[in-house]
């Protein structure tokens, strides 16, 4: 009895695990440009093998195999960011063709906020101008 | 809005023609490609004299290719250069074929009249635990029934360090070299000027990644004759554990605690280790002398006699040896 | 029908869903005009044959592919951080060059 639900919930798992792999295959294929496909990749780094292993673990032979399983996630969620962090940085400086579809804003929030700022109190002070 | 076209295909395309055409040696092209010095070290001269030294050697390096390039023009009609193509083909299927027809009849998988099932395999696994006290029968193997065999690879390995160390390495602190060569090698204009430094993003991931990287490869090390695993893949992954710290912080970071020194030391001792202990071990065998070393309970980490400081001393050759490799192809020093 | 029997199916069907996922994941890496697509193909190929090592630690009930899991993922991870670096390396040596040779001075001197 005891197996059966180890089972179906491994089954549960890793269908759902192979599922979100298979939307993020699809997703690169979608996907028109290098930037966006990142997304669906990272889906499939992060989340697809987040469920299929868990569902793995689930059955594993012994508790110290399923430990190294969990392992293997919490390596995965802590590497993945970086590899994409890193890729998206290689995108956006080496695209030549970015402006048809990429907005790269190169100053922080702040910043943005700042000259923001700067710009509509210019606006007023020309409107001011104008109407004395 | 840009669709995508299988631009592998026209290459290749393109590539057929020219080759057919005559205007491409295949040989040639290849070898003569990647020789561009890039002209940004000329920036950093430091005087004319030694710009117009490269000048004068970029001039020479021109000079030198045409006269290869028509030494080796051939002189190949269409019609020869066509049948060449069909013969490449030709020898590459009927290859293929050949070694599918010798696949497809090879005796099964695991059959009993396997050729492989004679009586040294089954002296191996009857044996192998009680005579090795390993659990993991291949490292029993590789470490103790054929231990001289493994000292002979990490022999090469190190031979091939040394190699690549004498071809590629330049120390920028010798005498040997010119002053206008230390100055090239230690100036900014090296491989990796161009390169992102200092990633705040990696470094952070570094700190935590490095040592669980650095754990796992000393764990695998460990239980060679437990898991498997052993000094070969256990090492592989601690070097791994450096080019991570590297790609992080960058090569002076490292080099503080990772010179040239350090890796000379740590490789001559781990060989030497290794020669002396299994030196013990030909004096017994080959004198019929019962060896003293105890093998321990089999399943345990202190057991199997000498296998594990065999797969310490072969994880550290190549652990040094991979880093090494990293270091001087990306940087030119260690 | 007995647990092992179902495990089997699980796995063998697991591993044929992957597979095809893998080729998929090659044909992208093949066709993808940019260097960014073509990293990124064989960083999932990479993340799929983990899923599937592990796919063998439930099929054969061997404990210690899990090693193998962890250490491939390692390998994948640093396969990426190293060639994103060494081709941006490039792209701007290039892009210094062809500034340099222009003679344009201001994109000359930044580094």
């Amino acid at each position: 009895m005891m197996a059966w639900i180890r089972f179906f919930l491994t089954a549960a798992l890793v269908i759902a695990g192979l599922v979100i792999c298979c939307i993020g295959v699809f997703g690169v294929y979608r996907f028109r440009y290098a930037a966006n496909r990142m997304h669906a990749a990272a889906i499939n780094d992060t989340m697809g093998l987040a469920l299929c292993l868990l569902g793995f673990a689930v059955s594993a032979p012994d508790a110290f195999t399923a430990v190294k399983l969990l392992l293997v996630v919490v390596f995965m969620w802590i590497s993945a960011p970086v590899s994409s962090h890193l890729l998206c940085r290689l995108e956006v400086e080496t695209n030549e063709e970015r402006a048809e579809y990429m907005t790269v804003h190169e100053h922080t929030l702040a910043e943005e906020r700042a000259l923001a700022a700067a710009a509509q109190t210019q606006i007023e002070a020309q409107k001011g101008d104008e109407q004395a | 809005m840009k669709r995508e076209r299988p631009d592998v295909l026209i290459r290749l395309r393109e590539e057929l023609r020219a080759f057919l055409g005559g205007e491409q040696d295949a040989l040639e092209e290849r070898m003569t490609e990647g020789q561009v010095r890039p002209a940004a070290r000329e920036a950093a001269a430091p005087d004319i004299e030694y710009r117009l030294m490269m000048e004068n050697e970029a001039l020479e390096a021109k000079r030198i290719a045409a006269r290869l390039h028509e030494h080796n023009r051939r002189e190949v009609s269409r019609a020869g250069r066509i049948v060449y193509c069909a013969l490449c083909v030709m020898v590459c299927l009927m290859m293929i074929t050949l070694l599918l027809y010798t696949m497809a009849n090879l005796p099964a998988f695991g059959s009993a009249d396997h050729p492989i099932n004679n009586e040294v395999s089954a002296r191996y696994i009857e044996k192998g635990l009680q005579e090795t006290g390993a659990v993991n029968i291949v490292t029993g193997m590789i470490l103790d029934y054929r231990a001289f065999d493994t000292l002979g690879e990490s022999s090469v390995l190190f031979t091939a360090a040394m190699v690549v160390m004498l071809l590629l390495r330049m120390d920028a602190d010798s005498q040997a070299y010119s002053p206008l060569a230390r100055y090239v090698r230690r100036s900014q204009h090296a491989d990796t000027f161009y390169e992102p430094h200092q990633d705040m993003i990696m470094q952070k991931t570094a700190k935590v990644l490095v040592p669980i990287v650095l754990l796992l490869g000393i764990y695998v090390v460990l239980n060679g004759h437990l898991s498997p695993g052993g000094g070969f893949s256990g090492g592989a992954i601690m070097g791994a554990a450096l080019m991570i710290y590297v790609t992080a912080y960058g090569f002076d970071s490292i080099r503080r605690f990772f010179t040239y020194k350090t890796y000379q030391r740590i490789v001559l001792v781990a060989l030497l280790t290794y020669a002396f202990s299994k030196c013990y071990s030909f004096y017994t065998g080959a004198n019929g002398i019962h060896s003293v070393i105890p093998l321990g309970t089999p399943g345990a980490i202190l057991s199997s006699g000498l296998i594990l400081v065999l797969n310490i001393c072969v994880g550290f050759i190549v652990t040094c040896t991979m880093y090494a490799f990293y270091a001087v192809f990306r940087k030119g020093e260690l | 029908m007995s647990v092992e029997m179902a495990y089997r199916a699980l796995t063998v069907a697991a591993m044929i869903v992957l597979v095809a996922l893998s080729i998929a994941c090659l044909a992208r890496c093949i066709r993808g005009p940019r260097i960014s697509d073509r990293v990124l193909a064989v960083n999932m190929v990479g993340t799929l044959t983990i899923i599937m090592v592990s796919g063998f630690v439930v099929a054969l009930g061997e404990g210690y592919l899990a090693d193998i899991a962890l250490v491939y993922a390692m390998i994948s991870f640093l396969a990426v951080v190293v060639l994103s670096k060494v081709y941006t390396g490039i792209y701007r040596e290039r892009k210094h060059e062809e500034a340099r040779l222009a003679g344009r001075q201001e994109e000359a001197s930044k580094p």
